[in-house]
């Protein structure tokens, strides 16, 4: 058996191990893992493992990563190369990308002719420039306008209450110490109101190709909407789903774009909006993310697959939240008519089906956002 | 309580008819000698709050739950002023003979489940349920409450926990939690259990049920944990399923009977209708088979 000090040192690398791999460790759970072992049987190896995840691991999704650490340096067996992604290769392929459009482009590219109207600010000119003609400079522009945008969100009261001179309930504490002087009559009435907290925001991005022109602007306006404060979850979507909150919350968003792109998008192969959304109800619909949230599709509705899967899944997924809301940049087309099954299959379960193709659709959207309220039958 | 190994712990809960696996005694053995809160997270239905129902049989300790939901606040959860014993008592005594500190006193006090927790001189297992359903502005009030055991009622000064209450916390992981709590949490994720042992749970809580029926009735639901369902049936369902099919009286499943009761199985309209003819009767065969081994 090892002596209290080699188990000490034992436990103190494995926790560094773990740190390196990704894992929060600090001091504190270093010390709860000591403390925990000293507790447990250590010939029975399946008390050690157990009692070191349960000090180490705090998520669920680190346990794989433990479990292959934990093999790798208790027992050990050959450690497993972490499976990734399929690299660049993919994306020089497809020449270029959302991500390279997102850089500036040159200068030469500048429209020498740009529509000048008399009367229109540069900023009204910009506000409706459909986003698929913004030149980088412009992009950049556009970046900070969308953070004002942004800052609007639906709320929902809460059942906290404040004091409030224009209140809905007495405040009754403060009502018995009033009395008191009074003699137990309630002479005056104080007030408490619900507090307005913000509603959760959820939203779900098509990055695919057809939408390619679009994503490097909405992906500006999720990173804004992200930064505006909690309760917001942004995924991204191709033939697959990414959550995005992560890397929205720290990165910027070109390279969070990149990474997303890089992830959700098969080239070539279309937009599976019904098996992304199955995914979305299936792993975080089920943890109740969309329950009661404000649902955001952004869409052109171009489905690959069986548009009756669109329509099964946002069923349940307006049945969960609390509004949905449809994004489509073709919508800004005067002519656009939604006949792309996907699109067909997907509006019976839309509350608000909106445009999203320039910065003055988004103010509307964050109109739409602020006020939404729910519409669809429960 | 403490116990001196996890094995005599997993005597203690098999004897209040809890069969935990390992992983799970291990960490509620930790949860008491290291006396530390235990964050439970696993599918609906695997049996988090009914783990915490069974170390408090275990020790011998009374279960006080506090349920979190959205909006949950201190006048809920911690304590609140009887207001209309107050009202009452100051109509009820002389003009000016009542002062602020009597009416603000401990009999006009109502206890929730937290200070009750902290008060108490029995030993107690608080049970916080679903701390993910709470807002963050209550996770960081509980995350001070979980560090000192102490509770600061402003007209009444500070309340010390005589003795800490074994602290079990429930997440459905709906939003992540603060990592501060995380750090103070032993954790532990509970997964299905494995047939064996879902059969032997069945066969605990369904006394007098026939062997084949336990049996049959754990692989079906096994199978249809395979299915993409919207909410895969847990441990409980199938405790349920059990009960009712042993309660009609049936020895073995078949297609037939599993059609009529399926609804204690699966609670959403899509699963049950995905599961049904061809599938049902495939899921069947499947699952006798399975269970005959």
């Amino acid at each position: 058996m090892a002596s209290g000090d080699a188990i000490t040192r034992h436990v103190v690398t494995f926790g560094r191990v773990l740190r390196e791999a990704g894992l929060e460790i600090g001091p504190g759970r270093v010390a709860d893992a000591l403390r925990a072992l000293a507790a447990v049987d250590l010939t029975r190896q399946e008390d050690v493992y157990y009692a070191l995840r349960q000090t180490f691991v705090s998520r669920q999704d680190e346990l794989d990563l433990f479990d292959r650490a934990f093999g790798a340096w208790f027992l050990r067996a050959p450690v497993l190369a972490p499976v990734r992604a399929q690299p660049a290769a993919q994306l020089a392929r497809a020449g270029e990308t959302a991500v390279d459009r997102l850089r500036p482009r040159d200068a030469e590219e500048e429209p020498g002719g740009e529509p000048l109207e008399l009367g229109a600010s540069p900023y009204e000119l910009l506000r409706d420039k459909d986003f698929a003609e913004l030149t980088g400079d412009e992009l950049r522009r556009v970046r900070e306008l969308m953070e004002r945008i942004a800052r609007q969100r639906p709320h929902r009261s809460s059942r906290r209450r404040s004091a409030d001179r224009r209140g809905d309930r007495l405040d009754l504490r403060r009502l018995i110490r009033h009395s008191l002087r009074t003699g137990g009559d309630p002479v005056d009435r104080p007030l408490r109101a619900r507090k307005e907290v913000p509603r959760k925001l959820v939203l779900l991005c098509d990055v695919s190709g057809s939408m390619d022109n679009y994503a490097r602007a909405l992906i500006l306006f999720l990173h804004a909407v992200v930064g505006s404060g909690r309760g917001v979850e942004a995924f991204a979507f191709g033939t697959r789903l990414s959550r995005l909150t992560p890397d929205l919350a720290t990165r910027d968003p070109e390279a969070a774009l990149a990474k997303c792109t890089e992830a959700v998008v098969d080239w070539g192969s279309g937009t599976r909006i019904g098996a992304s959304l199955r995914e979305f109800n299936d792993v975080y619909g089920r943890r109740a993310l969309s329950r009661g949230a404000v649902v955001v599709i952004v869409s052109d509705g171009w489905e690959r697959d069986d548009p009756d899967l669109v329509g099964r899944e946002m069923a349940k997924l307006a049945r969960a939240a609390y509004a949905v809301v449809w994004v489509n940049p073709l919508k800004g087309n005067p002519d656009y008519q939604p006949l792309a099954g996907g699109m067909r299959a997907a509006l019976p379960f839309v509350d608000r089906f909106v445009a999203g193709h320039n910065l003055r659709s988004l103010e509307e959207l964050a109109t739409v956002l602020a006020g939404i309220e729910r519409r669809h039958a429960a | 309580m403490r116990f001196a190994s996890i094995d005599e712990l997993e005597h203690a809960l098999q004897a209040a008819d809890y069969l935990p696996d390992r992983g799970l005694s291990t960490a509620l053995f930790l949860a008491l000698t290291l006396e530390k809160p235990l964050l439970l997270e696993g599918e609906a239905g695997v049996g988090k709050t009914e783990a915490a129902k069974a170390i408090a049989r275990a020790t011998d300790s009374r279960l006080i739950r506090l349920q979190c939901y959205e909006g949950l606040d201190v006048a809920h959860a911690v304590y609140e002023w009887n207001y209309p014993r107050q009202l009452l008592h100051i109509r009820a005594a002389q003009e000016g003979t009542v002062s602020e500190d009597e009416l603000f006193g401990p009999e006009f006090l109502i206890r929730r489940p937290l200070l009750e927790a902290i008060e108490s001189d029995e030993p107690v297992v608080l049970l916080i349920d679903e701390i993910d359903r709470a807002d963050e502005e209550f996770e960081a009030f509980l995350l001070e409450v979980l560090s000192d055991f102490q509770i600061t009622v402003p007209e009444l000064g500070t309340i010390r926990a005589h003795r800490r209450p074994t602290v079990i916390l429930t997440s459905n992981r709906t939003r992540e939690l603060h990592d501060a709590l995380k750090r103070r949490a032993l954790f532990h994720w509970i997964g299905h259990p494995s047939i064996d042992r879902e059969i032997e749970i069945v066969r605990l809580r369904v006394p007098g049920i026939p062997e084949r029926l336990a049996a049959e009735a754990a692989a079906f639901v096994r199978e249809l944990r395979g299915l993409e369902l919207a909410k895969p049936p847990g441990v409980a369902e199938t405790i349920d399923w059990a009960m009712a099919l042993n309660a009609l009286g049936h020895k073995e499943i078949d297609a037939e009977v599993v059609q009529q009761t399926l609804g204690s199985v699966l609670k959403y309209r899509e699963d049950i209708e995905l599961v049904r003819d061809e599938t049902l009767s495939r899921l069947v065969e499947d699952a006798s088979a399975a269970s005959v081994r």
